[in-house]
């Protein structure tokens, strides 16, 4: 009975691991098609399914690492600031990292800004005075 | 080579991600998750260009298996 349920188990496993490296595959082969445009250089489709494999492996390391990272902070919650920690190795990676998280934070900013403005907007509008808090919505 | 347009969706990262996790109270932030995403956009983007620097190298019409095998070590040390 247990030996049946293992089996069961992994075999779930196994489609859902397959369904996600389809997923990435299909990002993958878009990035390479970008690639191959801007180049003028065509990629074989097994080249195209090797990078993708790799990728769905590097994504194991990168699990593997932030979870450390939070851990070692003494944290649950993986952050931006283990995500840089990954990119350590090459330093214009680190440097391209950096930047990209500093145009996450802004663009988040300022997506915030917006929409407490939007709400305050509407509050003004209304007839009744509604009251004044601000709704935080995603993480 | 300018701004890229696709990418990776966060709930995609997200699932890579924690099909990994050894503990279940693990969770990550959304600004982590579009930090992950951009990396990971990265490391297929490098992945193609170098091996598509290696066949012009070589000068061949097309990239196959053999480029990309070359340029692999480098690629996971930088990573």
């Amino acid at each position: 009975m247990m030996e049946e349920e293992k089996g069961a188990e992994e075999q779930q496993r196994f489609s859902y691991q397959q369904r996600l490296k389809a997923a990435v595959h299909y990002t993958v082969g878009h990035l390479c098609e970008e690639v191959a445009s801007d180049k003028e250089m065509q990629f074989s489709k097994q080249t195209i399914a090797a990078i993708s494999e790799v990728t769905f492996q590097q994504c194991e390391n990168f699990a593997r690492d932030l979870e450390m990272f939070a851990r070692h902070a003494k944290r649950s919650t993986i952050n931006t600031e283990d995500v840089k920690l990954l990119a350590r190795r090459s330093n214009s990676l680190l440097k391209y990292i950096t930047e990209k998280n500093e145009d996450i934070a802004q663009f988040n900013l300022e997506r915030k800004a917006k929409k407490k403005k939007k709400l305050e907007d509407e509050n003004k509008n209304s007839v009744e005075p509604a009251e004044a808090g601000v709704v935080e919505s995603e993480n | 080579m300018e701004e890229i347009g696709v990418g990776f969706r966060k709930e995609l990262v997200s699932k890579l991600l924690h099909l990994h996790f050894k503990d279940d109270k693990t969770k990550v932030s959304g600004d982590a998750l579009q930090l992950t995403a951009e990396l990971l956009k990265i490391f297929v983007v490098e992945a193609a260009i170098r091996s598509v620097r290696q066949a012009q190298a070589e000068d061949l019409a097309q990239v196959d298996v053999e480029q990309l095998e070359k340029v692999l070590p480098q690629l996971l040390l930088d990573f």
